[in-house]
C-alpha cells in the first residue's frame, strides 16, 4: 500500500500582541469607588425588597448623585463620557450585588441616541438622563412589523430606541408599561410600536447605517452584561466557597471534600476567565473597534456560562439551604440565566460567531461599523 | 490593560525571516511526520542545529551559550518553533532543568555542564513521579544515601519522558527518612552503571520511559541545593509546569501557563485541520462548511481557544487540557467514521489528526500533574478552602 505520507499543517504564528489585563490607576480606582458604592448601598435584603419589579428608585437616584448615569453619555451631550472598558468595570460591581438598577440599559441607549442627530430635544433628553431624570432602554434586535418586543428594563423607562425596517425609532411613554413577571425579577415589559399608548417618532442617524447603529448598540448592551455577569458570577462563587468553608459534614468542613472544592474550582476558572476576556473585549471596543465583534459575543457567551454555572454550584453546595427563598443563592441562581437569556437564542451567538470567523463577517457583520469587521486576529 | 498589536520592526522582520529560514532548513518532513508515527520529544540533529544557533537557551546571554534575544524575539522564535511543530518536549525540560542548576548548582558543575546545554550536547529530564506515588510527589521513595564518593541512588522514577534522550535527570530522593519532606535533589546520570531504562509506548504515540537506580553512584558535586531541601529546589520548576508564572505590564505570552500555551497550540491546529476538512467539497458538490451544525461546531471550538488564552496561570493549565480532550472527542463524532483512519492509511482525512488528537489529548491532563492536583491547589491557595480530606494517618503526619 502505497498511501502518500505528508506532513500535517504548518501554520503561521498568531500576530504579536501585548497582553496586559491590569488596570492604570483611574480604572482602578473607578473599580475600587463603585465596589464600595454597591456593597455598602446594596445589600441582598435590597435586592430581595426590589422584587418582583427589579427596580430600586432610590437606589437609582443615588448612582446618579454619585455620576453613574453621567458616565454613560458622552461628553459632547453634557456628559462624563467613560471609557468602555470603566463602564464594564463599574457593571461588573453592580451585578457582583445584583443591583436591582437598569445602568446597562441606560448607559446603551443613551450612547446609541447620542449617534443620532437630534437638535435641541435630544439635547435635553440626554442632559435628563445624565442626571438620572430620565431612563431609556434600547429594543435588541428591534422591531418586526406587527410584533412586540420584550425590552430589558422596559418596565421602568419612558423611552425605547430600536429599529423597525430601516428606520431607527424612539417610542415614548407617559405611564410606565406593565410589568412582565419573569425568573428573574427584572424589570421587563412589552414594547410595541403600533400601541397606541406610546408615541414614536423617527430619529436621523445622519450618515450613518440605522440597523448598523443598532447592532452596535446591541454589541455594547452585551459587553456591559457579560460584565455584569462576570461579577455575578464572582458573588455567587463567594457565597459558595464562604458556605464551603464554615459547613461541616461527616466530621470535616465540606470544602475539605474534592467533590465540592473542585466545583468551586471549575467556578472560579471559569468566573475568572470570563472576568478577563470580557476586560479585554472593552478595551477591544474602545481602541480596535474592528476586533472587538467576535471578543464581545464570545465574553457574553461564556460570561453566561459562568454566571449560570457559578449560581448553579452556588445553589448546590448550600444543599437544602440553597433551594430555599431564603438563601441568597437562588437571588443569584434566577438572574443568572434571567440576565443572559433576555438576549435572544444563544445559538444565533455562535452563528454570528462562525459568521464572523468562517467568511469575515457576514450578514450582520458587515451592517457594522463600515470599517470591515474582521473576526478578531489571531 | 494593553492588547495592541507589536509589529515587526526591522530587526525583528530579519529574525522572523532568519527563523523561518532555519526551519525550512532543518525541520524536515521528515521529522514532524514523526510525531504521528512514533512520537519525537527530541530529534538530534534538529537539536544541535538550534544550538548552534543559541537558541536553546534563548534568552541567556551569549557569554553563557545563549543567543541573548530580547523578549519580543524570544517570543518570535517559540511562536515559529510551536507553529511548525518542531520537537519540544525534551528541550521544554532541559530549560527548566538548565535555570534549577544556574540557581542552585555549585560553580564547578555549572562550569561542567550549562556549557553543554547550550551546545546542545547535554539534556535533561525530570525525575520526580514515582510508580506508587503519582502527582503525589512527596510519597518518594527514591533513596540517595551518602557513600564514600559521594551518594547513592537507588528507586525508580516512572514516566521519565525524555529518559533515552537525556544525560541526567532532576531527581527528587529521599535523603532523610525522618521528615516527610526530607528530600535532597542532584542530577542524576542517565548513562551510569545501574540504570536501566524502559521506554513504554502511550496513547498518544508520545514516548515514555521508567527509569530504574540501583546503587548508582554520583558525585556530591552534582547536588542542587541544600541537604534534606530539595522541595524548595523543585518548587519553582514544579510552579513553572503548573504554569504558575509571574504576570506583570508588558507581558507577551498570550496565555500566562507555559502547559496551557502549548495546549491551545494543540487545539489550534485541531482548529485549523477541523476548518480544513470543512471546507473541502464532498462528492456531491457540498461542503460541511454550508451546514449549519457544522458552523456552531467550529464556532464552538474557535470561543474555547479564545477562552483559554484569556484564563491566567494553573486554571488555564486545567482549562485547555479538559476543553482539548472535550473538543477532540466532538470532532470525532462530528466528522464521523474517517475521523478513525489513521495518520498514512487509506482515506485517512487530514492527516489522520482528528483520531490522533483524541488520543493524544487525555495525558495532557496528566503530566506534570493531573488536573485534580492542581485544582486542590487551586481550591486550598486561590479559594482558601481547607486542605482537601486526607487519610486518618496522612493528617495526623505533619506535611
Amino acid at each position: 500500500m502505497t498511501a502518500r505520507r505528508a506532513a500535517p499543517l504548518v501554520t503561521s504564528p498568531p500576530p504579536l500582541r501585548r497582553n496586559d489585563y491590569s488596570l492604570s490607576e483611574q480604572e482602578s480606582s473607578v473599580s475600587g469607588l463603585f465596589g464600595d458604592f454597591f456593597r455598602q448601598e446594596c445589600p441582598s435584603e435590597r435586592v430581595r425588597a426590589a422584587e418582583p419589579v427589579g427596580f430600586d428608585r432610590a437606589l437609582w437616584d443615588r448612582l446618579a448623585e454619585v455620576g453613574a448615569m453621567a458616565m454613560g453619555v458622552p461628553e459632547e451631550h453634557g456628559g462624563d463620557g467613560a471609557s468602555a472598558v470603566e463602564l464594564v468595570l463599574v457593571a461588573e460591581q453592580a451585578g457582583r450585588y445584583l443591583a436591582p438598577v437598569p445602568l446597562v440599559e441606560v448607559w446603551c441607549a443613551a450612547r446609541l441616541l447620542a449617534c443620532t442627530r437630534g437638535g435641541t430635544l435630544l439635547k435635553q433628553q440626554l442632559a435628563a438622563v445624565a442626571a438620572g431624570e430620565y431612563r431609556i432602554a434600547a429594543a435588541l434586535g428591534g422591531w418586526t412589523p406587527g410584533e412586540r418586543q420584550l425590552v430589558p428594563a422596559g418596565a421602568v423607562v419612558q423611552a425605547v430606541a430600536g429599529v423597525l425596517g430601516d428606520d431607527l425609532i424612539l417610542l415614548e411613554s407617559p405611564n410606565a408599561r406593565p410589568h412582565v413577571p419573569n425568573l428573574a425579577s427584572t424589570p421587563l415589559a412589552w414594547w410595541s410600536p403600533t400601541d397606541e399608548q406610546v408615541g414614536s417618532r423617527r430619529l436621523d442617524c445622519q450618515d450613518a447605517q440605522p440597523r448598523a447603529l443598532a447592532h452596535d448598540a446591541t454589541l455594547e448592551w452585551k459587553l456591559l452584561t457579560a460584565a455584569a455577569l462576570t461579577g455575578l458570577a464572582a458573588g455567587a462563587l463567594e457565597l459558595g466557597v464562604e458556605y464551603a468553608r464554615l459547613r461541616k459534614a461527616f466530621g470535616s468542613p465540606i470544602g475539605s471534600y474534592q467533590a465540592v472544592s473542585h466545583a468551586l474550582v471549575d467556578v472560579a476558572i471559569a468566573a475568572e476567565g470570563a472576568r478577563r476576556l470580557t476586560r479585554k473585549a472593552a478595551w477591544f471596543w474602545q481602541h480596535e473597534r474592528a476586533g472587538a465583534p467576535s471578543l464581545v459575543v464570545r465574553a457574553f457567551r461564556y460570561a453566561a456560562q459562568a454566571a449560570n454555572q457559578a449560581a448553579t454550584v452556588g445553589v448546590h453546595v448550600q444543599g437544602g439551604f440553597g433551594v430555599s427563598l431564603e438563601a441568597d443563592a437562588q437571588l443569584f441562581f434566577r438572574r443568572a440565566k434571567g440576565w443572559s437569556a433576555i438576549a435572544g437564542r444563544a445559538d444565533d451567538d455562535l452563528r454570528y460567531l462562525a459568521d464572523l470567523e468562517l467568511d469575515g463577517g457576514a450578514e450582520i457583520g458587515q451592517e457594522g461599523t463600515g470599517d470591515g469587521l474582521q473576526p478578531h486576529p489571531g | 490593560m494593553d492588547f495592541s498589536h507589536i509589529p515587526d520592526d526591522a530587526e525583528a522582520m530579519a529574525f522572523r525571516t532568519e527563523v523561518t529560514a532555519f526551519l525550512t532548513e532543518h525541520l524536515t518532513d521528515d521529522i514532524r511526520t514523526q510525531e504521528f508515527t512514533r512520537g519525537v520529544p527530541h530529534h538530534e540533529q534538529f537539536h544541535r542545529a538550534l544550538a548552534a544557533k543559541g537558541w536553546v537557551l534563548p534568552d541567556w546571554p551569549l557569554s553563557e551559550g545563549g543567543a541573548g534575544l530580547n523578549p519580543v524575539l524570544c517570543r518570535i522564535l517559540a511562536d515559529e518553533l510551536e507553529a511548525a511543530r518542531a520537537p519540544y518536549v525534551t528541550r521544554s525540560t532541559t530549560v527548566m532543568v538548565a535555570e534549577v542548576v544556574r540557581r542552585w548548582g555549585s560553580d564547578d558543575l555549572k562550569a561542567e555542564v550549562l556549557p553543554k546545554v547550550a551546545a546542545g550536547t547535554v539534556r535533561f529530564a525530570l525525575g520526580y513521579t514515582e510508580p506508587d506515588g503519582g502527582s503525589d510527589l512527596a510519597a518518594a521513595r527514591t533513596r540517595l544515601t551518602r557513600s564514600e564518593h559521594g551518594w547513592t541512588i537507588d528507586g525508580a522514577k516512572m514516566f521519565m519522558t525524555s529518559a533515552l534522550d537525556a544525560q541526567f535527570c532532576l531527581l527528587l530522593a529521599r535523603s532523610n527518612p525522618t521528615v516527610r519532606k526530607g528530600f535532597t535533589t542532584i542530577l542524576a546520570p542517565l548513562d551510569a552503571p545501574g540504570v536501566e531504562i524502559f521506554p513504554l509506548q502511550t496513547l498518544g504515540t508520545e514516548p515514555t520511559n521508567a527509569v530504574f537506580f540501583r546503587g548508582v553512584e554520583v558525585a556530591d558535586r552534582y547536588r542542587l541545593g541544600a541537604v534534606d531541601d530539595g522541595w524548595t529546589v523543585v518548587s519553582q520548576p514544579l510552579a513553572t509546569e503548573h504554569g504558575d508564572v509571574d504576570e506583570g505590564p508588558g507581558r507577551l505570552e498570550e496565555i500566562n501557563a507555559p502547559q496551557g500555551a502549548s495546549y491551545v497550540m494543540d487545539m489550534r491546529r485541531l482548529y485549523e485541520h477541523a476548518q480544513r476538512w470543512a471546507a473541502a467539497a464532498r462528492p456531491d458538490g457540498t461542503r460541511p462548511i454550508d451546514d449549519l451544525e457544522t458552523r456552531l461546531q467550529l464556532g464552538r471550538l474557535a470561543t474555547d481557544i479564545e477562552i483559554c488564552r484569556n484564563t491566567p496561570g494553573p486554571m488555564a493549565r486545567v482549562l485547555a487540557s479538559e476543553l482539548l480532550i472535550e473538543r477532540a472527542a466532538a470532532m470525532l463524532d462530528h466528522v464521523g467514521s474517517r475521523a478513525l483512519i489513521s495518520y498514512g492509511a487509506d482515506g485517512a482525512c487530514e492527516y489522520g489528526v482528528f483520531e490522533w488528537s483524541h488520543r493524544f489529548a487525555q495525558a495532557t491532563a496528566i503530566y506534570g500533574g493531573t488536573t485534580d492536583v492542581i485544582r486542590n491547589i487551586i481550591a486550598e491557595r486561590d479559594l482558601g478552602l481547607p486542605r482537601f480530606a486526607r487519610s486518618a494517618l496522612m493528617t495526623t503526619e505533619a506535611r
